[in-house]
C-alpha cells in the first residue's frame, strides 16, 4: 500500500503513520519528496483495509498496490481451477454450454426444455425455482417443486442442474437437489448468504452486479473461496450503462481482465447482457472469441408465452443453430463444446 | 409517435395537441383510456422534433415509435452498404483490419510501421496528425508534414490512410492527402464539423462518443449522409462506464444491434475500448465473432516509447498473431479476410 501524506504534513503525523504501518505488521519504505512524503507500506496486505490509515491526520491518500483478493487471485494460484461437473470439466479445455428456461413453470415444460437443449448440445440444465423479480408482483417461483421437476429431468437427460438460490433459509434444500448453486446478480453482495454458501461443497455460478466493478465480483468470489468452497464459476452478464438499446451492456473486456486475474473459470450469460433474442447468438460468439470457458443461455419451447424474460429467451431451434456457430468459434480457439457423459443419459 | 396526456387532461387540450398534430402534416388516432388519453401521430416523422408536442398543455410524454434518423437506417437501405478501397471492400464479405500508430510520430516511424503492419495483413494505416489530447500540453500532432509522410507510406506500401480530422478548417488541406477521415469520439456530436464532411465525397470513419448512444451516433451518421458522402463506417470505441479494470467498456453489443438498425460497415476499435495492450486481441477476436465489418487497431515499434497511447499500443509481432487469429475467426463466421 501507498500513503501518500498531504503536503503539509508534519515530521510528527508521518511518525504516526509509520508507527500503525509497523504495528500492522508491515514493513515501511519512506521516500520523502520535495512536496510529498509517500510511505509504502510493505508485505501481506491483501487482509489490512486501506480505511485503517485513510483516517490518520496528515493522510492525503493511500492507493493499495496488490490486490484485495488471494484466494481468488492468479497470482496465488496460477494454474487455472478445473472442476467436474458430471462427466465434463468447467474451466478446462472444454467450453460449457447451460441452458434452460428462466424459470420452471411447469413439469411439461421444464422437461420438454430439458430433453430440447441436451439435443441442441447443451451440457447442463438451469431453471429457477426462486425468482428475484423486479416487482413483488410477478411470478416468484415454483419452490421445491421446481427442484423435484428438474431432478426428475436431470435423471431423463443425464444434464446437471443449476438453479439461483436467493437465501440462506433455501440454502438445505438446494444443496439436496442442485449440482449448481447460481448465485443472481441482485445477490452478489449477499454477503451472508456467500458466507454460507462457501461452508458448502455445492458448485457456484457468481453472477456479477448490476453495478458491481470487476473487482467486487472477484471480493464476493473471495467470501465464498474463504469458506473453503472452491468451485466457483464467475458469469458475466452486463452492466448497467447509459445505454438503452439493450437491456444491459455485455462487458465484454471482463472475460480477458477475468482471466488474467483469476484462476477461476468464467463464463458469459447473453441473454441478460443483451436482453432480446436477436442478439444472443453474435454475442455467445464473441465471448468465445474472447476467451470465455462457457455461456448460460435462456431457452424456452414458447417465448410468448414464458411467464418471464420470453424476449430474451430462444426457441430450441435457434438456440441448436446458436450452438453449432459457439462450436466453430470453440475449434478457432482449440476449444470444444463439453457434452454430458453418455452413460448417465 | 406516441403522445401521452396526463390523466385529467382537458378536451380542449386534447384538441389542441390534435390541430398541432394535423398542422405537422400527420394524421392523429387518440385512444381515449379510462384514465389517460393517448394520441398516435402517424406518419413520416423522422423529421418532426417531439419537442413541438411535449410543450404543449396537457401532455406528459412523448415517445418515438419509428427512427429518428432515414438515410443511415436499414429499413430505408435494406442491402448493407459496401465501399470500395483500394483491392478490398468494407461492409461486404470482407473483414478489414485498420493498423498504425496513435500519433505520426517521424517519418522513419511511420514507414516502419506502415511496412510491418503491411506485412502482418493490415489492409489500411491509421495515423494521427492532429491529436485530440485531454491535456493542452501534450503532443498535438505534426499536422501537415505528418499527412505527408503517411502519403509516402502510402506510397510505398498500396495501403490507404486514415486520419482523424478535428477541425473544418483542416478539411481542404487534408482532402489533398487521406483516403479516410477518421471524425474521433469527442467530435461525434461536432455538428458544425459532421455537415462539412457530408459535402465532401472522402469516405469516414465516425467513432461513437465516449458517451454517446447508439441512436446519437446513427444521428451523427445522419448528418454526414444527408450531406450527399454516403460512405460512412460506424467504430464502436468503448463507453464510459463505472469499471474502472480498463480504460473503456467494449460495447460488444453495439456490433449486433447496429447491424440490425443500420445499413452502414461497423468496426472495432479495441485498442481504446480496453487501453491495455494484452486485452487487444481477445477483443478483436470478439468483435469479428460478434460479427463487426473489421478493427482498427494501434500499432508501434517501441510503445514503451510511444509519445502516445504507448500502453494500448501492439508491437508489430503481437499484431502479426493478432491478425492470424483474426483471420481464423472470420473464416469461421463465413467471412473472407480483407486482401
Amino acid at each position: 500500500m501507498m500513503i501518500i501524506m498531504k503536503a503539509n504534513a508534519t515530521p510528527q503525523q508521518v511518525e504516526n503513520v509509520i508507527e500503525q504501518v509497523k504495528s500492522a505488521g508491515l514493513a515501511v519504505h519512506l521516500s520523502q519528496g520535495i512536496e510529498a512524503t509517500i510511505i509504502g507500506a510493505i508485505g501481506e496486505t491483501h487482509n489490512i483495509l486501506a480505511d485503517r490509515f485513510e483516517g490518520l491526520d496528515g493522510v492525503d491518500i493511500v492507493q493499495r498496490i496488490t490486490q484485495p483478493y488471494k484466494l481468488a487471485s492468479r497470482q496465488f494460484h496460477p494454474e487455472n481451477s478445473i472442476f467436474p461437473l458430471d462427466g465434463f470439466s468447467v474451466g478446462g479445455d472444454e467450453i460449457v454450454v447451460i441452458a434452460g428456461p428462466c424459470s420452471v413453470e411447469s413439469r411439461s415444460q421444464i422437461l420438454e426444455t430439458a430433453i430440447a437443449v441436451k439435443e441442441a448440445g447443451a451440457c447442463a440444465l438451469r431453471g429457477g425455482v426462486f425468482k428475484p423479480r423486479t416487482s413483488p408482483y410477478a411470478f416468484q417461483g415454483l419452490g421445491e417443486e421446481g427442484l423435484e421437476y428438474l431432478a426428475e429431468a436431470r435423471a431423463q437427460t443425464g444434464l446437471p442442474i443449476v438453479a439461483e438460490i436467493m437465501s440462506q433459509v433455501q440454502l438445505d434444500l438446494m444443496v439436496k437437489y442442485v449440482d449448481v448453486m447460481q448465485v443472481g446478480a441482485r445477490n452478489m453482495q449477499n454477503f451472508n448468504l456467500l458466507r454460507a454458501i462457501g461452508e458448502t461443497q455445492t458448485a457456484v455460478l457468481l453472477k456479477r452486479g448490476l453495478s458491481a466493478t470487476i473487482e467486487e465480483l472477484l471480493m464476493s468470489a473471495e467470501y465464498i473461496l474463504a469458506g473453503g468452497n472452491k468451485q466457483v464459476m464467475l458469469c458475466e452478464r452486463g452492466i448497467r450503462t447509459f445505454e438503452t438499446a439493450t437491456r444491459n451492456t455485455t462487458d465484454i473486456n471482463a472475460i480477458p481482465v477475468l482471466k488474467k486475474l483469476t484462476h477461476l473459470p468464467v463464463i458469459l450469460d447473453p441473454s441478460h447482457a443483451t436482453g432480446h433474442v436477436d442478439y444472443v447468438a453474435a454475442i455467445s460468439r464473441a465471448a468465445i472469441a474472447a476467451g470465455a470457458d462457457g455461456l448460460i443461455i435462456e431457452v424456452h419451447p414458447d417465448p410468448a408465452r414464458a411467464v418471464s424474460d420470453g424476449k430474451q429467451s430462444l426457441k430450441p431451434e435457434a438456440f441448436a443453430a446458436m450452438v453449432k456457430q459457439v462450436g466453430q468459434i470453440a475449434q478457432v480457439m482449440g476449444r470444444e463444446l463439453a457434452t454430458v457423459s453418455r452413460e448417465k443419459a | 409517435m406516441m403522445i401521452i396526456m396526463h390523466p385529467g387532461a382537458s378536451k380542449a387540450q386534447i384538441d389542441g395537441v390534435i390541430t398541432e398534430i394535423e398542422k405537422q402534416k400527420l394524421a392523429s388516432h387518440p385512444i381515449f383510456g379510462v384514465e389517460q388519453t393517448i394520441i398516435g401521430a402517424v406518419g413520416e416523422s423522422h423529421d418532426v422534433p417531439k419537442e413541438i408536442f411535449e410543450a404543449l398543455p396537457g401532455v406528459l410524454s412523448v415517445s418515438r415509435i419509428s427512427q429518428p434518423y432515414k438515410l443511415a437506417s436499414r429499413q430505408f437501405h435494406e442491402q448493407d452498404s459496401v465501399f470500395e478501397f483500394n483491392g478490398f471492400s468494407v461492409g461486404g464479405n470482407d473483414v478489414v483490419v485498420i493498423a498504425g500508430p496513435c500519433a505520426v510520430e517521424s517519418r522513419a516511424q511511420i514507414l516502419e510501421i506502415a511496412h510491418a503492419v503491411r506485412e502482418a495483413g493490415a489492409n489500411a494505416l491509421r495515423g494521427g496528425v492532429f491529436k485530440p489530447r485531454t491535456s493542452p500540453y501534450a503532443f498535438q500532432g505534426l499536422g501537415e508534414e505528418g499527412l505527408k509522410y503517411m502519403a509516402e507510406a502510402r506510397e510505398q506500401t498500396g495501403m490507404p490512410i486514415v486520419a482523424e480530422v478535428m477541425a473544418v478548417s483542416q478539411i481542404e488541406m487534408m482532402s489533398a492527402y487521406v483516403d479516410v477521415f477518421q471524425l474521433g469520439a469527442r467530435n461525434m456530436q461536432n455538428f458544425n464539423l459532421l455537415r462539412a464532411v457530408g459535402e465532401t465525397r472522402i469516405p469516414v470513419l465516425l467513432k461513437r462518443g465516449l458517451s454517446a448512444t447508439i441512436e446519437e451516433l446513427l444521428m451523427a451518421a445522419e448528418y454526414i449522409l444527408s450531406g450527399g458522402n454516403t460512405r460512412v463506417m460506424l467504430c464502436e470505441r468503448g463507453i464510459r462506464t463505472f469499471e474502472t479494470a480498463t480504460r473503456n467498456t467494449t460495447d460488444v453489443n453495439a456490433i449486433p444491434v447496429l447491424k440490425a438498425l443500420t445499413h452502414l460497415p461497423v468496426i472495432l476499435d479495441p485498442s481504446h475500448s480496453t487501453g491495455l495492450a494484452a486485452y487487444v486481441p481477445p477483443i478483436a477476436k470478439a468483435a469479428i465473432a460478434a460479427g463487426a465489418d473489421g478493427v482498427i487497431v494501434e500499432v508501434h515499434q517501441d510503445p514503451a516509447h510511444a509519445i502516445s497511447d504507448g500502453k494500448q499500443s501492439l508491437t508489430p509481432e503481437a499484431f502479426a498473431t493478432m491478425v492470424k487469429q483474426v483471420k481464423a475467426v472470420a473464416e469461421a463466421v463465413g467471412r473472407k479476410f480483407g486482401n
